[in-house]
């Protein structure tokens, strides 16, 4: 039964519960490896997020340094030129706030107050170089009327704030800022009447304001900083910054093409991305791009910042997840597996036992015990089939019961119980053919009651009957058991002797059955007496066949018959000379009880 | 003996090369100067497979050529300029014009290759050919009509004071020297004489104080004019500039000075190692062919030698870019213009 029910149930339970197992862990694993990576861009978005607050309060911080100075009157007074003596402690006094500023802020290159006319004539101008703070004077001072943060922060109304894009700085003489990354911020100076006669610049050194920003980053994490057309600003690779400045395009679209929606003009550019890409050269990672939120400064361009982290430092956790599920997987399959080997077994042993049961049922064997205590549907089956089982023996009880009377009343003579001749000829055929193999001999005495024509005339049927059963009886205790006693006839019975059949043999056995039949029968206060008369016949003396034997067996009796009755004649005509046992001439019949 | 030898090598070389496949040309070029379906086109007609590569400066295509002597590339193109510094070099060699029957449809003054400086050079043996001209942009004036009813003559208009504040240049050292040049009046804007130094730094000096501001990109010169209403503007990026603007929506012109216009004229040349010069002579003239100028048009919005325009007219007055006499100095010096110095402290050494 190697691929029967119970293995493929079992088979069937254990891939259940596999597959069960399986897809559970699956859709947990991949679930959570979901949020997780959710989760590390989220996280990876609020430190850009906080970066970007980081850098827009920076540059708040530096308006309103500006602003301070803009706004402060020494500097309109020093623009105004109104009076020439004070004009000169004007100027110190700026130059001294200036490089009050200067010393207290390090990412300061240069700070600058300019003039609206003579081209935009610087009048103060603290820059910082490798030893210090310097005043630029005389011949040196600029017009800067020309840039931007001079002409655009000239329009623009009192207290607010340009803040220039950061460019490479290359304004020749600016000391400790020249060729480096840096950004203007600028405010006008207004005269008590509103006009515009000035601006004051710091000129602030992204480098400086860059490494505060990604000096607290965790290791592992890349800044990315681009302008809002996407040029690098900042990239690891220092060589991407700053290429238009090189005549060269390096572009955040380049190596996160994603970004495309953040760097588009129009209503659908986006804030905020998270995106995976994979530098030229190098693993992939995870991005988030944050632009910078609107600002009340006047900003010429704006800013995208950008975090990124590895995407295997991401999915790490994850993979580690995603081991631990394997695990819990296999584990309960395996375990689902034992079950369903167990539940297969449980499920087809009490089947097994009714198979068992009924398989040893024709052969009458006891069968192993059914099941029939349970109280399911296998408990059903098996005490049904119990019922059936029973039943089944009841009716071949029954049956046998019914075939052996059959038998007997086919083989039996009813009045007598004698067998009939029906059995007495298979009998006799089977006698003979066994004699004739062994060569042995068989004799048949054929026997016919005298006087009993005349009972049954005289006293009816009840009384032959009566006679016919205790002469029945009495000649069937007197013959051997081995031989075989018939009713053959109305008061007719034949014998077969088996053995030797000689003379003193057949003679012994002729004369017992004589004797015995020739005693009253007691019945109804009378004595009922009959004779018999005899006929012999031997094998294979007297005959070959079984129809000759019993012709020769009659006509010996029928010549006993006619010699006076009450004896025995031997088929080949010698007669055996027998005691009569009756009176000679006296005619048997009914005598009365005395 | 001897021929069997020959025929048996002619044989092997013949089929070697049959057996190396369709022939490569290998091409240097500006972004937009072969479109793909040139590409497909030439190599459909002629069987051979174009290897494409595409620099956007002037530097790294020198670096480019220079690497193995000229070894890595077929063809280029490159400005009348900077053509010179190759064939100083020894990295180019002549063109045979007979063998680009595209050039009758170019323009009459892109015909007469002699008058464009540096194109053909005399030597022995006779003229020789190094470009044929294939695109080119001038430098232009562009003017808001609204505020300019005439348009401008002369290159001294950028100077005019009644534009103080509404002008817009371009910051390139180089140019605006020849610029200055120009205005004064020299002989060639390409070449400063020494003593004329001082004039051309306080003349652009005097630039710098009428103009609003300067600019480097295309986009950023768009910004500038619209936002602050500019008037006039250098046009150093040509026609491209008059069609941003008008994109814009501002009703801009556009003028060539009778001074001349500075233009850089790009032209084809074969690299001395090219494998194939036939085939590089069939490139060239593809590349002349009608749908390569079209496209070169209607696609990067460049000018074709083989199609008329404003600029193609005879009366224009072109002035193809030279080397100038000094790059260097005049780059340092207009470093210094620009930062705001005044004039003594520019030109102090």
């Amino acid at each position: 039964m190697k691929t029967g029910i119970a293995w493929r149930l079992g088979l069937a339970l254990a891939a259940v519960g596999v597959l069960a197992a399986g897809l559970t862990g699956y859709y947990a694993y991949s679930a959570s490896r979901e949020m997780l990576v959710d989760g590390a861009e989220e996280r990876l978005l609020t430190a850009t997020r906080v970066l970007v607050r980081q850098l827009a309060v920076g540059l708040n911080g530096t308006a309103r340094d500006v602003r301070l100075l803009a706004e402060h009157p020494q500097a309109a007074r020093l623009l105004a030129r109104v009076d020439p003596q004070l004009q000169q402690r004007s100027e110190t006094n700026v130059a001294l706030l200036f490089e009050r500023m200067l010393d207290t802020h390090p990412e300061y290159f240069q700070m600058r107050l300019i003039d609206v006319t003579d081209h935009g004539l610087e009048r103060i101008r603290i820059d910082r170089d490798e030893n210090g703070l310097v005043q630029v004077r005389g011949d040196d001072l600029q017009e800067k009327g020309h840039y931007p943060y001079v002409f655009e922060t000239l329009r623009l109304p009192p207290g607010t704030v340009y803040v220039s894009a950061p460019a490479i700085n290359h304004e020749v003489g600016a000391h400790a800022g020249l060729g480096k990354p840096a950004l203007q911020v600028a405010s006008p100076v207004h005269d008590p009447d509103g006009r515009a006669r000035g601006v004051v610049v710091i000129n602030v050194d992204l480098n400086g304001l860059f490494a505060q920003l990604a000096g607290d980053l965790p290791a592992g994490l890349q800044l990315y900083l681009t302008n809002s057309a996407g040029d690098f600003l900042i990239h690891p690779d220092p060589s991407q910054a700053f290429a238009f400045d090189r005549g060269q395009v390096a572009r955040l679209t380049d190596t996160f093409p994603a970004a495309a929606a953040m760097v588009r003009d129009g209503q659908d550019r986006r804030q905020e991305l998270v995106t995976t890409a994979t530098p030229a050269g190098g693993a992939p990672v995870v991005a988030a791009f944050v632009r910078q939120p609107m600002s009340e400064l006047r900003h010429e361009d704006e800013f995208i910042l950008g975090l990124a982290q590895p995407l295997a430092v991401v999915l790490k956790d994850s993979d580690d997840l995603g081991r631990v599920s394997v695990r819990i997987v296999v584990a309960f399959s395996a375990l689902a597996v034992l079950l369903a080997a167990l539940l297969a077994r449980a499920l087809t042993r009490p089947l097994h036992q009714m198979v068992d049961a009924v398989r040893r049922f024709p052969e009458g064997r006891p069968g192993a015990r059914l099941p029939s205590d349970r109280s399911d549907e296998i408990g059903l089956l098996a005490r049904s089939i119990g019922d059936m089982q029973d039943q089944i023996r009841a009716q071949f009880a029954n049956l046998e019961q019914k075939q052996g009377e059959l038998d007997r009343l086919a083989s039996h003579d009813s009045l007598t119980g004698l067998h009939n001749r029906r059995f007495f000829l298979d009998r006799l055929e089977h006698a003979m053919a066994h004699a004739r193999r062994s060569g042995t001999e068989l004799a048949l005495l054929y026997i016919d009651l005298d006087n009993f024509k005349t009972i049954n005339d005289e006293l009816g049927h009840a009384a032959g009957d009566h006679v016919l059963r205790t002469l029945a009886q009495r000649l069937k205790h007197v013959v051997r058991e081995a031989d075989t006693v018939a009713r053959i006839g109305g008061d007719e019975f034949i014998v077969l002797i088996e053995g030797p059949a000689d003379e003193d043999a057949i003679a012994a056995v002729a004369h017992k059955v004589l004797e015995v039949l020739s005693q009253p029968v007691p019945h109804a206060e009378r004595d009922l007496a009959c004779g018999a008369s005899i006929g012999a016949s031997r094998f294979p003396k007297d005959g070959a066949t079984d129809i000759e034997l019993i012709a020769a067996a009659d006509q010996a009796m029928y010549r006993a018959k006619s010699e006076g009755r009450m004896r025995i004649c031997l088929a080949t005509g010698a007669r055996v000379q027998t005691t009569d046992l009756a009176e000679p001439g006296a005619d048997r019949g009914i005598e009365e009880r005395r | 003996m001897l021929q069997w030898l020959v025929a048996a090598a002619v044989l092997s070389a013949a089929t070697g090369a049959a057996a190396a496949g369709p022939a490569v040309l290998r091409v240097l070029a500006w972004p937009g100067y072969a479109e793909p379906q040139v590409v497909h086109s030439f190599e459909a007609r002629t069987g051979a497979r174009v290897e494409l590569t595409v620099i956007d400066t002037d530097e790294s295509m020198w670096q480019r050529l220079n690497a193995h002597g000229g070894q890595d590339f077929d063809v280029f193109a490159v400005n009348t300029a900077e053509l010179q510094r190759y064939i100083r070099a020894g990295l180019v060699q002549a063109v045979d014009p007979a063998k680009i029957p595209n050039t009758a449809h170019q323009q009459p003054r892109f015909r007469q290759r002699e008058a464009i400086a540096g194109l053909v050079h005399k030597q022995e043996g006779g003229p020789r050919t190094y470009g044929i001209p294939f695109t080119y942009s001038e430098m232009g004036l562009i003017y808001d009509r609204r505020q300019v009813s005439v348009p401008p003559t002369s290159i001294a208009a950028l100077w005019d004071p009644r534009y103080q504040g509404k002008v817009i240049v371009y910051s390139g050292g180089t140019h605006n020297f020849s610029l200055a040049a120009q205005k004064l009046g020299a002989a060639s804007p390409f070449r400063i004489e020494p003593d004329m130094w001082p004039s051309t730094v306080q003349s652009l000096i005097d630039l710098r104080r009428n103009v609003l501001g300067f600019y480097n990109q295309p986009e950023e010169s768009i910004n500038l004019f619209r936002r602050h209403g500019a008037a006039l503007m250098y046009a150093n990026y040509g026609t491209q500039q008059l069609h941003l603007l008008k994109s814009q929506g501002i009703d801009a012109g556009y003028a060539i000075p009778r001074e001349g216009a500075l233009a850089w004229l790009d032209c084809w040349t074969i690299t001395r190692g090219a494998r194939d010069p036939a085939l590089a002579h069939a490139w060239i003239d593809e590349l002349l062919g009608d749908q390569a100028s079209r496209l070169l048009v209607e696609h990067q919005g460049l000018a074709s030698t083989t199609m008329a325009s404003a600029a193609s007219q005879p009366d224009v007055r072109l002035i193809w870019l030279e080397p100038v006499e000094d790059a260097n100095r005049r780059e340092m010096l207009w470093a210094r213009v620009r930062s705001g110095d005044r004039a003594s402290r520019v030109l102090a050494p």
